[in-house]
């Protein structure tokens, strides 16, 4: 147990950094980089909730996927990038994320949250696949999902092809 | 001793600097870095409470992975408008996109 | 078992998009599409009236309620979708390519509105949120010109925003409950005999979350800031679709979510109640005064939206504070939501028909059109007078409705609230009738309309008409509709 929290605050300090910096840095290039570090971090995170699947899944589709279509988009947009600069709104933004996290710390904190002390279901892979497509399971949601992505990937091509 | 408060503060601090970064920033991609890191923030939430509310149902886990095809979808849209805008006016800041007010 | 039978309009819609798309590629007269993606919709609601009256019934595991709530909401976006497809024939004709994929997008929006009124669990409601939302983005910047995708891209990441709100409030009701059905929410809430805020701040923080993320959708303040922007930016057609169908879908997921799982005890109901009452008298007196010095018809219809979320969240509030048998709240609001789809949707039509003609959004370029298009500047007139809240039409009725309801209720003060935005938004809403029947014309050349748009137009100041004269009938619809949840 000892080495999970070891794990849990490495894991935790290098992604609050990671996750500072992309909101911090000047260049949207590093900001990126930094947000794969973050993606990472949070896949860790998965392990130590004992989440193995999820923690593949997020690197695939964030780690993979997401991070590569950002850092194509920043590079396609290049020659008009001016840096990560940050709008008028600083201060006030500032202000509205302290005052959120203080509420929502608060919150947290501050209530008795139904902890059960069973230990965790392992492995969680076939687990997630009954709970997807079987009967009694979300197969509602599977369903709605490839209508979603459907309808992203025929707005994405409508929107970049050329008139 | 690392339980569920743990998790819990650490996504309300990822989700505060998404917050943030969503609010503050100008430019459009680092923005929707940004709201990234928020649904990221939201899943640490969801996988922790799956863990220790209900350990062995993991219906937090099966939220996350929507959250994800979603987040997966809602990027690719959103770079694409932005490919689009970068067309026309060749930039991409969300400010200097003044034609109508912010 | 799977009944699929009652999964048969979203069925049908989702088939209709995709022969829609495919049908795009073969077919040189684009024509066809419409008449397709209407034939779509007539089948998918025949199948709905189908189902009307019978008894409540789940299916996919309690996921998807077929109730007459559900139903209500998937005939009212059904016509809605109809309307504004309608609506947008001459429009869309003038594009080059991507017709196909238009009314494509309009359908599987219409689906995701479908689906959200229907879905009684976090995960499905989310993921039906996303189907109609990422659909209403593209639409958004089909035009691909700098105001339409500017438009798009602020309605995206102001939406993606909202989301993920919407979602850290989603983990902390299933934190707290350990549940995702909004059945099995209730539940739990119920099981744990809580005693006040103080007891679960988790859960309070979570509903004001979720408050918070519906919130966008439905343009109340202080989420609205997308709306004037967007509602300038996107295609006409779609700031009407916009304006009403998106609003309604997220208010019937709201009374949805907030009266099946946060409805007992009472003095939760009570707690968003409150809520929803203080954003309707904040939204109310912002959209009206800042609807005055508009100049643009679009920016000014989007403020008067703003407004009209704030009528109906009176009525969200009056939900919160009746008991909850009580049906009253419920079907006034779907009266008042009902009256202001057809309304919002008569006057983006009449603003199609003219904006075509007179290639300007201006108010100033509007005068004169009670000598240059008499029935359009009538049908007009009649869509404005229903949004003040004028007998005879529908939407005198809906504010009747609902204020009554709220002063049955002990909000005699947001009724107050209420009434002095009415009188002031008949000003801005007469300027314009004032500006078509009395300014000069701009020229005498008279406007034209294509038969599409008169059809449009013509359904729906019909159901205004309707809906204000013998608003008795809708009501028992809405009654019934308001009776049937399934959880």
């Amino acid at each position: 147990m000892i080495g999970l929290d070891i794990a849990f605050w490495i894991l935790a300090v290098v992604g609050v950094i990671a996750a500072l910096a992309v909101v911090l840095l000047g260049d949207v290039f590093r900001a990126a980089l930094s947000l794969v570090l973050c993606f990472l971090t949070v896949a860790g995170i998965y392990i130590t909730l004992s989440a193995d699947f999820l923690a593949a899944v997020q690197i695939l589709i964030y780690v993979g996927a997401i991070s590569v279509l950002i850092i194509l988009a920043i590079m396609l947009t290049r020659d008009v990038q001016r840096g990560s600069p940050s709008n008028r709104l600083r201060l006030p933004a500032f202000l509205v994320a302290i005052l959120f996290f203080g509420g929502v710390a608060y919150a947290l904190l501050n209530t008795t949250w139904q902890v059960s002390s069973t230990p965790p279901l392992e492995p969680t892979t076939p687990a997630i696949a009954r709970l997807l497509f079987s009967e009694g399971g979300f197969i509602l949601p599977v369903e709605i999902a490839p209508i979603l992505l459907l309808a992203a990937i025929i707005g994405a091509i409508v929107l970049v092809r050329e008139k | 001793m690392v339980g569920l408060e743990h998790y819990l503060i650490l996504s309300a601090v990822l989700f505060s600097i998404g917050l943030y970064g969503a609010l503050a920033k100008r430019n459009a991609i680092v923005i929707l870095m940004s709201i990234e890191l928020m649904l990221n923030a939201v899943n640490i939430a969801m996988v922790a409470f799956s863990r220790y509310i209900v350990p062995l149902l993991l219906t937090g886990q099966v939220f996350v992975i929507f959250i994800m095809v979603v987040a997966a979808a809602e990027v690719a849209v959103g770079l694409a408008i932005i490919i689009a805008i970068y067309r026309h006016r060749e930039t991409i800041d969300a400010t200097k996109i003044d034609l109508m007010k912010w | 078992m799977l009944n699929l039978e009652l999964f048969t309009p979203e069925l049908t819609l989702a088939a209709t998009a995709i022969v829609v798309i495919l049908l795009d590629l073969v077919i040189p007269r684009k024509g066809w599409l419409v008449v397709v993606s209407l034939a779509g919709v007539v089948v998918a609601a025949g199948f709905t009236i189908a189902m009307w009256g019978g008894s409540s019934q789940a299916i996919f595991n309690n996921m998807l309620a077929v109730d007459n709530f559900a139903l209500f909401f998937k005939l009212l976006f059904l016509a809605i979708a109809a309307l504004v497809i309608l609506a947008s024939v001459d429009y869309v004709s003038k594009f080059s390519r991507f017709q196909g994929e238009y009314y494509a997008l309009v359908l599987l929006s219409a689906l995701g509105m479908m689906l959200m009124a229907a879905t009684a669990e976090l995960i499905s409601i989310y993921i039906a949120l996303e189907l109609a939302s990422i659909s209403l983005y593209v639409l958004v910047g089909f035009l691909k010109d700098p105001k339409s995708t500017e438009a798009s891209l602020k309605y995206l990441l102001l939406g993606a925003v909202a989301s993920a709100v919407l979602l850290f409030g989603m983990a902390l009701v299933f934190g707290f409950t350990g549940q995702t059905q909004l059945g099995e929410i209730a539940q739990a809430i119920q099981g744990l005999s809580l005693s006040g805020v103080l007891d679960s701040p988790g859960l309070i923080l979570g509903m004001v979350l979720m408050v918070a993320g519906f919130g966008f959708k439905i343009a109340a303040i202080p989420f609205h800031m997308w709306v004037p922007d967007v509602y300038e930016g996107a295609p006409t057609p779609i700031t009407a679709y916009l304006s009403v169908a998106s609003k309604a879908a997220g208010f019937a997921i709201i009374l949805r979510v907030f009266y099946s799982a946060f409805g007992l005890p009472s003095w939760l109901s009570l707690d968003w109640g409150f809520i929803f009452a203080v954003l309707a008298a904040i939204g109310m007196t912002l959209g009206n005064v800042i609807a005055i010095p508009q100049t643009n018809i679009k920016r000014m219809l989007g403020y008067s939206s703003i407004a009209q979320a704030g009528y109906l969240m009176v009525g969200l509030a009056v939900v919160g504070f009746s008991p909850a048998a009580e049906v009253v709240g419920r079907s006034s609001l779907l009266f008042f939501l009902a009256s202001y789809a057809l309304t919002n949707l008569g006057a983006f039509t009449a603003i199609i028909a003219i904006s075509n003609k007179v290639d300007s959004d201006l108010i100033q370029d509007y005068s004169g059109m009670g000598r240059r298009a008499p029935l359009l500047a009538l049908a007009l007139t009649l869509c404005l007078i229903s949004l003040i809240g004028m007998p005879p039409a529908a939407g005198f009725m809906a504010k009747f409705y609902i204020f009554s309801g709220a002063v049955q209720h002990g909000l005699l003060w947001l009724v107050v609230i209420a009434v002095i935005n009415s009188v002031i938004s008949a000003y801005y809403y007469l300027r314009v009738v004032k500006v078509m029947w009395l300014g000069e014309p701009a020229s005498e050349e008279k406007v034209p309309s294509s038969g599409a748009l008169r059809l449009a137009l013509s359904l729906s100041c019909l159901g205004v008409l309707l809906l204000g004269v013998i608003p008795g009938y809708i009501m028992k619809l809405a009654e019934m509709a308001a009776k049937m949840f399934a959880f």
